[in-house]
């Protein structure tokens, strides 16, 4: 059987309001100036909004600090991670900028290990692009540094934006993998436990309840016909990015023979005042090669049969009446 | 006066590079191993708390799926901390000392595996200085590492010399990851990854799960012939402004040993959550650790890794080794956060 590759991209786009002491700090940095603020006898850069060893908080005394600094402690990147400001070898180091009493920790630009120590004078170097945040800036050894003539921004940093976007590779787990194929071959393949007895589809390679994990040997195919235990009419808004454009039913629907209910198959082909609970229906899959699982993952608190399903046909029986469907897990 | 609360059983799985099935079902397996040692129903389990972290996976809400791993229905009393499984034991010693419930399960897992850690965990830093350049706790170890060496506090052989320790003790651990017998020398050929750093003195990747059963003192002695007892848990944390720490000690480490009352020449054995080499250096120069104490028999993490599971498998190292009579008292370590910035410390003791 074929492996199912899972990869996905996370996405988180945060926004953030800096407050009274960051604000003005990434304000500094778009405009190519980097600001401590002034906590007792000592100047903090990167600034706090409060002394780090009482706690009390610091009035907003920003002090301009740099734009040259000493290297204090450096560490060479061999290999950059797609996250890190420069994507060639570079080294971390924390830098204390003249006029400031404690490092930031930042990104130096050199030729290599051999042109990094510490003690070297490093000199901050601005961005084309600046966007008020703290990537706004790196540094270079202070003999490299170009003159730069930065053109000041409008108004203040109010908003700083971080768009976190993690990539994960893996495979489907094996049960999931038996699950996906058999959706390929139009087949609803599920799990039986031995000690309950229950049936779940997709299972999640164990039973929940009796907690006991499953094998092969435990699958089962489940019948395509099954009974509607719930619905709900799907009114689309319209929303950026919405593909519906005309109300549907989702439907809840229990297998015979599974003791766990498929939710949100979509009906598009059953007039909504047809449409009832207890109604009996057959899954028609869509020609074999029409088959996708993409959408299968190994998130079970999201089950999909994937894109298998063409539509759910009324089998004509009889209606099931509530009280004779069986609990679902 | 602290209430007598004992480990009375513990699992763990092994590290994997990649588990290929769900973390659910790691933790399955070794929560059914202990209701299996211990004559407990797990329904007379007052209280579970689990240690995971969603982004490891990148599954939004699989701390909830975890709960099937250790059985939710009839529903139980649960909660959940987003670190280390030795924060969660962290809490359930606490809660045990209410008085007014006598047994705590706890869970520590992740699966490291299909994401990338090095990507992952700038997320835990501050996001606005930090996060933003993508500060991993590689690099950070890299930093650690020359500040040792510039203080005159370490060479970089003491690096290999941790490395090549761990990955040897390793080869009698069954549930290491990575493990060999590899000379400092061969060590010190391989070239930096981040300097002075080399990749063996990083941590592999894994997956991996750990729990271990705790209970009161009445319960901890009906329950197994040989309670291993918490004298003692605390735990502390520094700045998260790299520029306003020591990176060569770890004061917040000391603290917590001084709050414990840390006796160092006591410890037959000390596990420590060394995830990079120079991080063994540091602790064991804060907690003044001597010869008569053995470190990281187990390997430590430098033999596995599985990131929320880490912490917790230090303390079921030293449970372990004053169970089968090899120490009479232990120090277990966890940490959280880029070098060393948030320990704990757990005081482990066997019966006289």
């Amino acid at each position: 059987m074929s492996e199912f590759p899972v990869s996905f991209t996370l996405e988180y786009p945060y926004t953030r309001t800096p407050g009274p002491v960051i604000g003005p700090f990434l304000t500094g940095l778009r405009d190519g100036r980097i600001l401590g603020i002034r906590c007792g006898s000592r100047v903090l850069c990167p600034p706090m909004e409060f002394d780090p060893d009482t706690g009390e908080t610091l009035s907003p005394d920003f002090v301009e600090v740099g734009p040259s600094g000493r290297v204090e402690n450096w560490t060479w990147i061999a290999e950059p991670t797609r996250k890190h400001p420069l994507q060639e070898p570079f080294a971390f180091a924390l830098v204390k900028l003249d006029g400031a009493d404690t490092a930031i920790t930042h990104a130096v630009k050199a030729a290599g290990p051999e042109a990094m120590s510490t003690g070297m004078r490093v000199t901050a170097q601005f961005r084309e692009e600046r966007v008020g945040a703290v990537s706004d800036v790196y540094f270079v050894p202070e003999g490299d540094a170009r003159e730069q003539a930065i053109e000041p921004g409008e108004g203040e940093v109010e908003i700083t934006t971080h768009l976190i976007s993690l990539t994960y590779e893996g495979k489907l787990h094996p049960h999931n993998a038996r699950y996906a194929q058999g959706l390929l071959d139009g087949k609803f393949i599920g799990q039986r436990s031995p000690v309950s007895g229950k049936v779940g589809i997709p299972s999640r390679g164990y039973d929940p309840i009796a907690r006991v994990v499953l094998t092969p040997a435990d699958d089962v195919e489940i019948s395509p016909t099954g009974t509607v235990v719930s619905y709900t009419v799907i009114t689309p808004i319209q929303y950026r990015g919405q593909t519906e454009t005309e109300p549907y039913i989702s439907a809840t629907i229990f297998l015979d023979g599974s003791d766990q209910a498929l939710p949100q198959q979509d009906i598009r082909d059953i007039p909504l005042d047809e449409f009832r609970v207890g109604m009996r229906v057959r899954a028609i899959f869509r020609p074999p090669a029409e088959r996708n699982v993409d959408a299968v993952d190994n998130d079970w608190m999201y089950p999909t049969v994937g894109d298998v399903v063409e539509r759910w046909a009324p089998t004509g029986e009889p209606d099931v009446p509530m009280d004779q469907i069986p609990e679902t897990m | 006066m602290a209430e007598d609360i004992a480990i009375v059983a513990f699992a763990q799985t092994p590290s994997y590079r990649s588990y290929g099935d769900s973390e659910a079902s790691l933790i399955m397996g070794i929560v059914n191993q202990i209701l299996g040692d211990v004559e407990i129903d797990r329904y007379d389990i007052d209280f579970t708390i689990a240690g995971s972290c969603d982004y490891l996976l990148g599954l939004p809400f699989s701390f909830i799926a975890n709960v099937d791993g250790y059985g939710a229905w009839p529903p139980i009393y649960e909660s959940h901390v987003e670190m280390d499984g030795a924060w969660a034991l962290f809490e359930a010693f606490v809660r045990l000392q209410c008085g007014d419930i006598d047994s705590a399960l706890v869970v520590g897992s992740g699966k490291s595996s299909s994401g990338v850690p090095r990507e992952i965990f700038p997320l835990q830093t501050d996001p606005y200085v930090s996060a933003p350049l993508g500060l991993d706790p590689v690099s950070v170890a890299g930093l650690q590492a020359r500040a040792l060496l510039e203080a005159g506090k370490a060479t970089e052989r003491d690096f290999a010399e941790v490395v090549s320790r761990s990955r040897r003790d390793g080869l009698s651990n069954p549930h290491a990851q990575v493990a060999k017998d590899v000379s400092v020398e061969t060590l010190l050929k391989e070239p930096y990854y981040a300097s002075p750093l080399r990749k063996h003195d990083l941590p592999p990747i894994s997956d991996g799960a750990a729990a271990v059963l705790i209970a009161r003192g009445e319960l901890a002695r009906k329950l197994c012939d040989k309670p291993i007892w918490i004298r003692g848990i605390d735990h502390r944390i520094e700045s998260h402004h790299l520029g306003l720490r020591d990176l060569t000690d770890s004061p917040s480490s000391r603290i917590a040993a001084t709050n414990l009352g840390l006796d160092p020449g006591s410890l037959d054995v000390a596990e420590l959550c060394v995830r990079y080499s120079p991080e063994e250096i540091v602790l064991r120069q804060a907690l003044e650790l001597g010869n008569g104490t053995q470190i990281n028999p187990s390997g430590g993490p430098l033999c596995g890794h599985p990131v929320m599971a880490t912490g917790l498998t230090r303390v079921i190292e030293v449970a372990r080794r004053i169970r089968n009579g090899e120490a009479g008292r232990g120090l277990a370590h966890a940490a959280s956060g880029a070098a060393l910035q948030h320990n704990l410390l757990c005081i482990l003791e066997g019966d006289a």
